[in-house]
């Protein structure tokens, strides 16, 4: 007979944890990377740009003026962003 | 996804197919707008624009553009294609196709997208000059600000 233990409890995201922010056009031009890897531990929309912003100082004006999107819906600033979000950063747009 | 949603495409676009596909026996106008990659800016030459998207995004914000228009104006057909990749001086960029019973309704209707387009949807070009330089294009703020 096999005796199964319980599943354990997942431990809590330690501040480690990476969160994968995609960037597009100059916010990936200056972060040399379209997919930012940061140490998240949860937080908010605004947190997030701010933590984007010291990860990539030269892009900081332009992070400043972008847009969060979560799961392709852009969110509010004071919107919280859980540890596993795809996330996306949009800067001011130029299409057409 | 319908055949008149919008798309976003990586080749040429051709106008006439886009006029054709919104042609109808109702239709009294139909209005075929380009953008072309312009070769100079004030005084600057361009060797081509290279455009990229956060394309699901795009996508969709153009789908809810094109449904808005066609209520909002009574369109009888309306297409949509915005090209990604290097677009070369006197390419098209975007191409937008709106038919209606009379032209101020179909003119009216192609302007109002190119706006909604240039304020709204996550599309960016980059400039490529002549020397090889690059510089990808934003406005201080989002034209038309976040939702």
């Amino acid at each position: 007979m096999t005796i199964h233990p319980p599943a354990a409890t997942p431990p809590p995201l330690s501040p480690t944890h990476q969160l994968r922010v995609k960037l597009f056009a100059g916010l990936a031009a200056a972060a040399s990377t379209r997919l930012l890897e940061l140490p998240w531990g949860g937080g908010t929309a605004a947190e997030l740009k701010a933590a984007v912003a010291a990860a990539v100082p030269a892009a900081a004006a332009l992070v400043s003026s972008s847009g969060v999107a979560v799961g392709n819906q852009y969110i509010a600033p004071d919107a919280t962003i859980p540890p596993e979000a795809d996330v996306a950063l949009i800067p001011p747009v130029s299409g057409g | 996804m319908p055949a008149s949603s919008p798309r976003l495409l990586r080749g040429a676009i051709n106008g006439q197919r886009l006029l054709a596909e919104v042609a109808s026996n109702a239709a009294g106008a139909n209005v075929l707008f380009l953008g072309t990659t312009r070769g100079v800016t004030d005084g600057v030459a361009t060797q081509a624009l290279e455009y990229e998207a956060h394309e699901p995004m795009a996508v969709a914000a153009l789908e809810t553009l094109r449904n808005e228009a066609m209520e909002r104006f009574g369109l009888l057909g309306c297409r949509i294609e915005h090209r990604l990749g290097v677009v070369a001086v006197g390419e098209a960029s975007v191409a937008i196709a709106t038919s209606a019973a009379h032209r101020r309704e179909a003119f009216a209707a192609a302007e109002w997208l190119m706006e909604k387009i240039k304020a709204n949807v996550p599309i960016w070009k980059c400039e490529l000059g002549p020397d090889g330089g690059r510089g990808w294009v934003h406005p201080d703020a989002m034209p038309g600000g976040f939702p």
